[in-house]
């Protein structure tokens, strides 16, 4: 009986005993539950919260700029050009000359010209173009600064600034585009040098009219005065020079084409308020291309003077037979006529003949001009390298005759885009 | 008597309004594109809808091109242009500012890019100088030479043409569609015209068949410029013949508007054959559209290369 009771009390005992271990162990696995599915939890915490994070960046991002434009296909990330375009073109050139007294610049080698060409769009309607041109007198002089300003009403395009005008076809050139190594004798005797480079503004139009012809009109006003050397107006730039040129182009097939232009400029020769100087401008161009590497060009250009100024002939000094040059009836005229042929994709030859009037140089011969004959042979090393040698033989109204040979060099670097005439 | 004359006068200005209105809608789109490959895909997109005209002659090499007044018209009265980007056309932004258009100044918008999503070769490693040649900042930009190349365009026309005519989606959809499938059947077509010519080498006369012999797997990597832009010269014949025979290189291609000489003279040499290829649409009898460009091309090479 008492082992009975004893064993029932040790079973009372046992089982309270076995149930809290059981209690225990299984609180303990519902912890390890717990806990694993609270450590899941933080898992899902932060990944959403990464998630959260990178949503915010998106539409931040999305809040800072506009998006990209789907690009469905491979692009792969490409260098940018600069915003500004620079560029340099060097002109060498090596003149041996005939007379027997050095004037400067005969018989040497020397660097004429060093252009720094700048130009970028201003915005998206305007574009700044400049051209700084160093000589070898260490001097450095503002070539072109001017403004275009394209799409305004009427489809204008207008020019501000300072910049050659657009008057006949070699006016509107610089040096590095020409076919000879210097200006035709009409350019340098009416204009200047190396042409003109005036501050003022124009305004050009593409004529739209039923015509097979394209025609384009350019009005512009300039400070007055010529380039250096020039004859043709004063030096008064308060009294401004007028032009207009209108441009007519013609593709007479695939490869020939034609153009004609005519040009007129009005101006003053002096202080006065009376546009005394009337230069009437023609000009014809026709370029065959034989092949892509071979090309005739024939091209002509014509000015015609309208002097109202009084004139009158005086020998200089007295008994000297030396004349100031005039001309009676107030008119002049000048021009050249220009054959070259590309017969090489890196080879070109051709030939100028020039004859001028002259507008008041002292003339032993009041009615002779200048005429001149040029001949001249270019290589075409690359795309920015090419070398010119040129033979000109001068019958002056001196009197006198003058020989030339020039050799130039023309080297361009950077970013050098001729504008299109 | 005074209120007719008003009343007629309105109507007046509405019919001609109307009437202009109705002559814009009718009027097709005067696109513009620089050369005749990308002015045919956009014909076979636009078909009747457009109205198209290229700058660049194919006779003529697209470096050097010089825009005329006739070109600068064109621009002047185009709705939009298509142009290669990079750096290959340096002419078109002159043409442009020619024209008075801002609105196709590069990155407008009535301008096209082509060159948007296509895969570029030989994009330089290294910084560049001239000393290396007429090299291209971007890298090569003769891409209209793969016909790959061409899907991408069409995409990027399609995608144009959409935006500047929406009333016409559809339509120029369908058609950039046949045009995909035809150009998907054409290339298979080509591939296997000249699946013998992977693996094989030619010598070009400049860096501008690249892309389609990357498209026929066909090795080119020796030009007859010794730099890019720098015609042949007698030391680097020397070394081109030199290399034909030692890599057993029986070809050399020549686009019709450079010199062939070079080309003749290495070939009678070397034994190589010198034959001419395309290098747009239109440039050679049976290449009046990109189908028959790209059938010329890669028919010469693979006869040639047998």
């Amino acid at each position: 009986m008492r082992i009975r009771i004893i064993l029932i009390l040790c079973v009372c005992c046992l089982i309270p005993a076995t149930a809290k271990a059981d209690e225990i162990a299984s609180l303990a696995s519902q912890v390890r539950e717990l806990t694993q599915l609270v450590k899941d939890l933080k898992l899902t915490v932060d990944q959403q919260q990464r998630e959260i994070t990178g949503l915010k960046q998106i539409n931040e991002l999305k809040s800072q700029a506009p998006a990209a434009p789907a690009v469905p296909i491979y692009q792969q990330p490409r260098p940018n050009k600069p915003f500004l375009e620079v560029g340099a073109v060097a002109d060498v050139a090596l003149k041996l000359d005939s007379p027997k007294v050095d004037q400067g610049g005969a018989d040497r080698v020397s660097v004429r010209e060093l252009e720094l060409v700048l130009g970028s769009n201003v915005d998206p309607y305007s574009r700044l173009d400049a051209t700084v041109a160093f000589n070898e007198q260490n001097t450095a002089e503002l070539e072109e600064a001017y403004l275009t300003r394209f799409g305004l009403p009427l489809d204008l395009t207008v020019r501000i600034g300072r910049f050659k005008p657009r008057i006949g076809k070699d006016l509107a050139l610089h040096r590095d585009s020409l076919d000879t190594v210097d200006e035709p004798l009409v350019i340098q005797r009416y204009f200047g040098e190396e042409g003109v480079n005036k501050s003022g503004v124009d305004v050009t139009k593409l004529i739209d009219i039923p015509s097979l012809m394209v025609h384009q009109l350019t009005v512009g006003v300039l400070e007055g005065g010529t380039g250096e050397g020039g004859t043709a107006f004063g030096s008064t730039k308060r009294r401004p020079t007028l032009y207009t040129h209108l441009k007519n182009y013609l593709d007479i097939t695939d490869m020939t084409n034609l153009e004609i232009g005519v040009s007129d400029a009005i101006g003053s020769r002096d202080e006065d308020v009376t546009f005394e100087v009337n230069i009437l401008g023609l000009d014809v161009t026709l370029i065959h291309y034989l092949n892509p590497n071979q090309s005739i060009k024939l091209q002509s250009e014509v000015f015609y003077q309208n002097r109202t100024e009084s004139f009158t002939i005086s020998e200089i000094p007295e008994g000297s037979g030396r004349f100031f040059k005039n001309d009676l009836d107030g008119t002049l005229w000048g021009g050249y006529e220009l054959f070259d042929f590309r017969f090489n994709s890196q080879w070109a030859l051709g030939f100028r003949f020039d004859d001028v009037e002259l507008v008041d140089n002292p003339v032993t011969n009041p009615n002779k001009g200048d005429i001149g004959y040029s001949g001249y042979l270019t290589f075409y090393q690359s795309e920015f390298a090419r070398w010119r040698v040129q033979f000109s033989h001068f019958d002056l109204a001196t009197g006198k005759d003058d020989n030339q040979v020039l050799i130039q060099g023309t080297f361009a670097i950077g970013d050098h885009k001729h504008k299109l005439q | 008597m005074f209120n007719k004359l008003k009343r007629l006068s309105l109507l007046m200005v509405f019919f001609i309004s109307a009437a202009r209105l109705l002559y814009a809608a009718a009027a097709p789109l005067k696109v513009v594109a620089t050369q005749t490959l990308y002015a045919d895909i956009v014909r076979q997109i636009g078909k009747e809808k457009v109205e198209v005209k290229s700058v660049a002659s194919p006779k003529f090499n697209v470096h050097f091109i010089q825009p005329k007044p006739s070109d600068v018209r064109n621009v002047a009265h185009a709705d939009l242009v298509v142009y290669t980007g990079l750096d290959l056309e340096e002419w078109w932004g002159p043409l442009v500012e020619a024209a008075g258009r801002p609105e196709f100044f590069p990155g407008r918008e009535k301008s096209v890019d082509l060159s948007r999503g296509i895969r570029l070769l030989k994009v330089p490693d290294h910084p560049l100088s001239r000393a290396e040649g007429d090299i291209h900042l971007f890298g090569n930009p003769h891409y209209v030479m793969n016909p790959e190349n061409a899907k991408i365009m069409a995409e990027t026309i399609l995608e144009k043409l959409k935006e500047v005519d929406l009333p016409n989606t559809s339509y120029y959809e369908e058609n950039e569609r046949a045009f995909i499938s035809r150009l998907d059947a054409k290339m298979a077509q080509w591939k296997e015209l000249c699946s013998h010519c992977a693996g094989q080498e030619i010598v070009a006369y400049h860096d501008e068949v690249v892309y389609l012999a990357d498209f026929l797997g066909i090795k080119n990597e020796q030009f007859l410029e010794p730099k890019p832009g720098i015609p042949p010269t007698p030391k680097h014949m020397e070394f081109l013949e030199k290399y034909l025979k030692e890599n057993n290189v029986h070809v050399i291609t020549t686009p019709t508007y450079f010199p062939k000489s070079s080309a003749d003279v290495l070939a009678a040499k070397t034994g190589a054959k010198a034959v001419t290829l395309a290098m747009n649409v239109g440039e050679l009898p049976g290449t009046e559209d990109i189908f028959g460009f790209f059938d010329y091309d890669v028919k010469t090479l693979s006869e040639v290369l047998k």
